[in-house]
């Protein structure tokens, strides 16, 4: 057993360094713009699997990770403007942060399930920015606090040139991306994950396995609080930290992405990410060609992620990863 | 004690909306198994057919009516279009664990809310417009003094109540309302005596869609009406129907107008920023210290 598990390691590190050297390949080829758009994947990736986590392994639904990503962005602000911590140390403190959110968001949420655990992580998302506001002179209110990625180090530019802000936006995610993907794939094959499906499929033969239930789903919102906190430490080091960053509407595009991709598995969550944040782009390049009135061009991609939202739920639940996996199931 | 009435007449009004919201939720609750997250979009949805008529000179009531039956309309289209076929897909992996059924219909339902955000955005322009009130929304003035309540607050809480005395007469005295409840009290025995529980279903989500237009109405003249703005009232119908129990038609109206009073109070004592920290507060209380609400039955959790 031991040696399946070193290889089941050595092939899930392969993964992660190609995905790295992948992604870095892409962002010296690509233009500035979609640079920062293939950063803002990364970040949406990792966020997403947070809901792969918490969703589509182990069960619990979660319309508010978008206030952990909060949480961590704020985290990571406040470590930048009041600590004095670079800003490395900084994305590390917002992790810890978030796990710690997201310990007292599932000590109570565990209780729950279905549609009360929806309700309620739908409250904390609106609930969290808004204490932005009510303690104005820590988070700055509604204009936010602002923090940026910095410059590039030297050696880097070294030895891959002039690097460009939105270069280096992506090249500052990309390790924690590769670590998150790493973390992952491991966490998916271990104990971890079996538990956590287990946990999904039938609670109550899972707690007859010897696994303790409610710990299991608190120690998920752990791990997918951790997850959602360095999502949007990174996010809020585009620029800005605030409520307008945190929207509600982030959650649902988290969630969207998830489904979209497929809720049960990695690469779902990568599709998910990739569908998400460049379905506008995709949209605004099919459409160009006709004179479309402005409120119908600023609405279609929201409805158009809507109605494969649906579609999908309705149709094909398992999103498009499940779709391929069942494809080479069959062939 | 001026300020203390006004706070009073003004939660109540408020209250008697979010009741309204409350019932939707619990009737497509007990009706289907889904709390319905685009409740809401829907009645924003007929709260612009109807802004859309005034603005073209047709009187308040007309456009009342018709944004009444655009909303029982929209409640029986997201049943027939979407709810339906997805719980005919028990079978499937996806949805094969009781977790991951109370889970994908909310997901359905966002995605429902996101179509109507959507769609009214591309109809109507983002632009914010107000609503009209078919009676003076000013203090009103009895004798020389300026009462704490207005003449729409009365509208309000009279209209509410005469719904909820409907609904009541509805569940308790018609043959309809007693399949309604037997379908929600145990849908395998009241299929088999000769009820068409799909057919329920599909009523009890268009009930509830006429009572949140209703709600919808009655809340947007004191809010601008854009395609977001009734998103919060979702939420405060929510808390109010945990308060309640999910399942107590009766328990979501006084969770209403509990709520209605508590956030009535915070924005007249306290500050209106301290209202969703307040509503979170609450909730969590409930659920910590008795998750099946004042009046729900007590497995109610057990998705």
């Amino acid at each position: 057993m031991c040696g399946v598990y070193k290889l089941i390691q050595a092939s899930n590190l392969l993964k992660s360094v190609l995905f790295f050297w992948v992604i870095f390949y892409l962002g010296s080829v690509l233009d500035p713009y979609n640079q920062g758009q293939l950063s803002v994947v990364l970040m949406f990736f990792i966020g997403i699997l947070s809901i792969t986590f918490l969703t589509g392994l182990s069960g619990q639904i979660s319309l508010g990770q978008g206030a952990l990503m909060a949480v961590g962005g704020y985290a990571c602000a406040l470590g930048v403007l009041n600590f004095g911590f670079n800003y490395w140390q900084s994305i590390i403190f917002a992790v810890l942060a978030s796990l710690i959110a997201g310990w007292i968001l599932g000590v109570t949420a565990a209780r729950l399930s279905g549609p009360y655990l929806a309700g309620t992580t739908l409250v904390i998302a609106l609930a969290i920015p808004s204490l932005a506001n009510r303690y104005e002179s820590v988070f700055g209110g509604d204009v936010g606090l602002s923090i940026d990625f910095g410059n590039p180090p030297q050696w880097l530019i070294d030895a891959i040139g002039d690097i460009g802000f939105e270069q280096w936006q992506l090249l500052a995610t990309l390790p924690f991306a590769a670590i998150a993907l790493y973390i992952a794939l491991n966490l998916v094959k271990s104990r971890t994950g079996r538990s956590w499906r287990a946990v999904r499929d039938h609670e109550i033969a899972a707690s007859l396995a010897g696994i303790n239930v409610q710990q299991m789903k608190i120690f998920t919102f752990v791990v997918a609080s951790g997850f959602a906190g360095l999502a949007g430490a990174m996010y809020g080091l585009r620029g800005i930290v605030g409520p307008s960053v945190y929207p509600i509407s982030l959650s649902l595009s988290l969630l969207t992405g998830a489904v979209l991709g497929g809720l049960r598995s990695i690469s779902g969550a990568l599709i998910g990410a990739t569908l998400v944040v460049f379905l506008p782009d995709l949209i605004e390049w099919i459409t160009g060609r006709w004179e479309l009135a402005p409120q119908i061009g600023n609405y279609l991609p929201a409805m158009v992620a809507s109605l494969l939202l649906i579609l999908t739920v309705v149709l094909n639940p398992a999103g498009v990863a499940g779709t391929f996996r069942y494809w080479k199931s069959r062939h | 004690m001026e300020q203390f009435l006004s706070a009073i007449f003004a939660g109540t009004s408020r209250g008697a909306i979010y009741a309204l919201v409350a019932l939707g939720l619990v009737l497509v609750w007990r009706g289907a198994g889904v709390i319905n997250f685009a409740q809401m979009g829907q009645a924003m949805f007929s709260t612009y057919v109807a802004s859309n008529l005034i603005m073209h000179e047709y009187s308040y009531w007309v456009a009342f009516f018709v944004a009444l039956g655009v909303g029982t309309g929209l409640g029986a289209a997201v049943d027939l279009l979407v709810m339906r076929p997805l719980s005919g897909k028990r079978s499937s992996a996806m949805l094969a664990s009781p977790a991951m059924r109370g889970t994908i219909p909310v997901i359905a339902s966002l995605g429902i809310l996101g179509i109507l955000q959507a769609a009214a955005g591309m109809i109507w322009v983002a632009e914010e417009r107000g609503f009209p009130t078919p009676v003076n929304a000013l203090g009103l003035s009895i004798g020389g003094n300026v009462m704490p309540f207005t003449a729409f607050d009365l509208f309000v809480i009279g209209i509410v109540l005469v719904t909820l005395l409907i609904t009541t007469i509805f569940f308790q005295k018609t043959g309809m309302g007693l399949a309604m409840r037997a379908s929600a009290l145990n849908p395998e025995v009241a299929r088999l005596s000769g009820i068409r529980t799909s057919s329920v279903r599909t009523l009890s989500w268009a009930i509830s869609g006429a009572a949140s237009s209703l709600a919808g109405l009655l809340v947007t003249p004191s809010a601008n009406l854009s395609p977001n703005t009734l998103d919060l009232i979702l939420i405060i119908g929510f808390t109010a129907t945990v308060i309640g129990g999910l399942d107590s038609l009766p328990g979501g109206v006084i969770g209403g107008f509990i709520l209605g009073l508590v956030i009535s109070f915070i924005n007249v004592y306290d500050s209106p920023s301290d209202v969703f920290l307040a509503i979170l507060a609450l909730l969590l209380i409930v659920l910590l210290v008795r998750p099946q609400g004042l009046l729900g039955s007590k497995d109610v959790r057990r998705v």
